[in-house]
């Protein structure tokens, strides 16, 4: 029965996505305005505060609040710097990594709405013939580090001076103003608050500016790039702090084939090219989702697996492989046919 | 037999203003021993009793909640977490009003505060947050019976949300846990708007906030989550009679202005276009490239 709805994990993960894409946007309006108060107030993706009917909030608004009204006010009178005023910081912290230990960083790849947005907005622009972008390892290399600079500055550094003080107080939740999720979602409950851009102040006007030209960057990006704002999105540095405290993981063990064959790098959504030249700790990158892609389209038995406390919950498989090749490419691209009115007419 | 009765909201208006400038008058203003109670200097704008949170400093745990247009002998509490001991508190009045200390809960907290003489009751109610987390749903909290006549938002506006100018809100009327329907319902703002709503068969009431905020010198900052957004006070009051009594509650609350005021639309709307334009060369396609993906998995 399982088998016959999902038949491969792709086909279970999406399922999965479009189930929490409703409760991450509309949970609130299906299951009471106060769901919010009883999930987690934390989740370890970007489901938005700003959207008036969500299901639950991400930790990122959680730890800028924290940072600007709590601990940035409190090392101004530096004598009141106490465990208290860290507790709800750790509390929220703890909250969120009570669900994190479970699933790890499969929260981005499969309860994340703006990841699901965005895998969506693929499918749609390989419908359309649209071309696929992926990164080169040196392209790689150059993205990476702006997730890490994003949570740095505006998730912790500007939230905390603005607390202190020393910055604007707009600047108390800079990140959530130019989050692509806080447009996406409140978008798909018609609310049209958030794409209006804030006019009172100069500080107010150019985050908004920022945040809505990334958001339409992000949604024509998405029809050619995968997830392009999950390579700088900094819940995924946030969760990348974590990772290695879940004992769900992404285990790929040492195989001499793998050097020559490749495909789980171009399987994998993020362009992570360790997946296909590493093994061991280092193939689990900072950067992998647990989308398990990679374990889908590794050709050879167990290689690539999927595993929670060490129970293997998923693992690559010659016959799988097979199966899975011809519904869709590595790459993504469906083996159903494009619109071909717009494929002739790109192709020529 | 039970009796209801609806009074004209003009009587409902006129008779609180009444009665605080009376008791002002009778009492001197502060001494409100023999009433059992401490009357709060009035309000101008209104006369329905309010209760006001004002934050006590920089300290964002203490809280005091000061009764207006009422004599309470003190404020009642209740938190999030209702079967706690601290689930429900009675506050003491001290100079200025109660304190609110934070509990453990955190979260969301129901106030109110009642004035009983002779056959009449009045009540102030309002709802304070505290901007930690509550883990709590508060529904159960917010429905749990409080007073005999009651007001009570269905819901209340949720963290990082309130109240604003051309929402519509609900709010359900009971009186001893009933839902009382076609009752009226008074609103009362501070930028002077009045007007009145009634209750459906279920005692909901969906109240239209309006856009009446007209000059700077009436608008005060929102508070913490209002993002410097100006704000001002309203007020819900009904009254109602039964066995020989007369019940008049109110809710108040604080609601900002519409939520596009000091917003474009069509700038936000052109810098996404700005940004779209700019992940355009995405999309063409590249020569020997268009079909590298399916090339290598066919």
């Amino acid at each position: 029965m399982l088998k016959a709805l999902f038949p491969t994990l792709g086909r279970f993960r999406f399922t999965v996505q479009i189930v929490m894409l409703f409760v991450t946007v509309y949970g609130g309006a299906l299951l009471g305005s106060y769901t919010v108060d009883r999930i987690s107030q934390a989740l370890p993706s970007l489901s938005c505060a700003y959207d008036k009917v969500t299901g639950d909030h991400c930790i990122l608004i959680v730890a800028q609040h924290q940072l600007h009204h709590r601990i940035g006010e409190a090392l101004v009178k530096a004598q009141e710097v106490t465990l208290k005023v860290f507790i709800p910081t750790l509390i929220s912290v703890a909250i969120f990594f009570s669900f994190f230990f479970f699933l790890n960083k499969a929260f981005c790849g499969w309860v994340c709405p703006m990841g699901t947005v965005q895998e969506l907005l693929f499918r749609i622009g390989r419908r359309l013939g649209r071309p696929l972008n992926r990164l080169d390892p040196s392209g790689v290399g150059k993205v990476r580090p702006v997730k890490w600079l994003l949570l740095l500055a505006l998730v912790l550094g500007l939230p905390l001076l603005a607390g202190m003080g020393v910055a604007a107080n707009e600047l108390g939740d800079p990140y959530c103003q130019v989050c692509p999720s806080r447009l996406a979602t409140t978008l798909l409950t018609a609310d049209a608050e958030q794409i209006a851009v804030r006019t009172s102040t100069t500080v107010n006007f150019a985050l908004g500016a920022l945040g809505n030209a990334l958001f339409g960057f992000v949604i024509i990006a998405a029809l050619a790039v995968r997830l392009p704002f999950c390579r700088i999105c900094p819940l995924l540095s946030w969760n990348a702090l974590f990772q290695k405290l879940s004992p769900m993981r992404l285990v790929k063990k040492q195989y001499d084939k793998c050097e020559k064959c490749g495909v789980c790098e171009k399987a994998c959504p993020m362009d992570i090219h360790e997946i296909g030249r590493e093994h061991g700790k280092k193939a689990f990158h900072e950067d992998c989702t647990l989308c398990g892609r990679c374990a889908e389209y590794c050709p050879d038995d167990d290689v690539i697996q999927i595993r929670f406390f060490g129970i293997r919950l998923f693992g690559s498989s010659r016959d799988y492989y097979k199966k899975r090749v011809k519904q869709e490419t590595p790459e993504g691209m469906s083996k159903k046919r494009v619109i071909p009115i717009l494929s002739k007419q790109e192709n020529g | 037999m039970r009796m209801t009765v609806t009074l004209a909201a003009a009587w409902i208006a006129a008779m609180p203003v009444a009665h605080a400038a009376d008791h002002a008058a009778m009492h001197g203003g502060h001494d409100h021993a023999a009433m059992g109670g401490m009357m709060a200097k009035p309000v101008a704008w209104t006369g329905y009793p309010l209760l006001k949170a004002r934050m006590n400093g920089e300290n964002r745990e203490l809280v005091t909640i000061a009764p207006q247009n009422i004599a309470a002998d003190g404020v009642e509490a209740y938190s999030n977490d209702i079967r706690d001991a601290s689930g429900h508190r009675q506050l003491p009045m001290e100079m200025g009003g109660a304190r609110l200390d934070k509990p453990a809960a955190g979260g969301f907290h129901w106030l109110s505060a009642r004035e009983e003489q002779g056959d009449k009751v009045r009540v102030a109610s309002t709802v304070y947050f505290y901007g930690e987390r509550g883990a709590k749903n508060p529904a159960a909290m917010f429905m749990q019976q409080k007073q005999e006549l009651e007001i009570i938002p269905q819901p209340f506006p949720r963290e990082h949300s309130r109240y604003r100018a051309t929402e519509d809100w609900k709010f359900l009327v009971r009186f001893s846990g009933n839902p009382l329907a076609g009752q009226k319902v008074v609103l009362e703002t501070q930028n002077g708007t009045k007007t009145e709503w009634t209750s459906d068969a279920q005692g909901v009431v969906t109240v239209h906030l309006p856009d009446d905020f007209k000059t700077e010198e009436t608008q005060r900052e929102g508070g913490r989550h209002g993002r410097g957004m100006p704000g001002s006070d309203f007020v819900l009051a009904t009254q109602h009679v039964e066995g020989g009594k007369s019940y008049l509650t109110a809710f108040n609350s604080s609601y900002g202005k519409d939520a596009f005021d000091q917003r474009s639309v069509a700038m936000g709307l052109g810098f996404t276009l700005l940004g779209m334009i700019g992940a355009v060369p995405l999309l063409r396609q590249r020569k020997g490239k268009a079909k590298s993906g399916e090339a290598d998995h066919a």
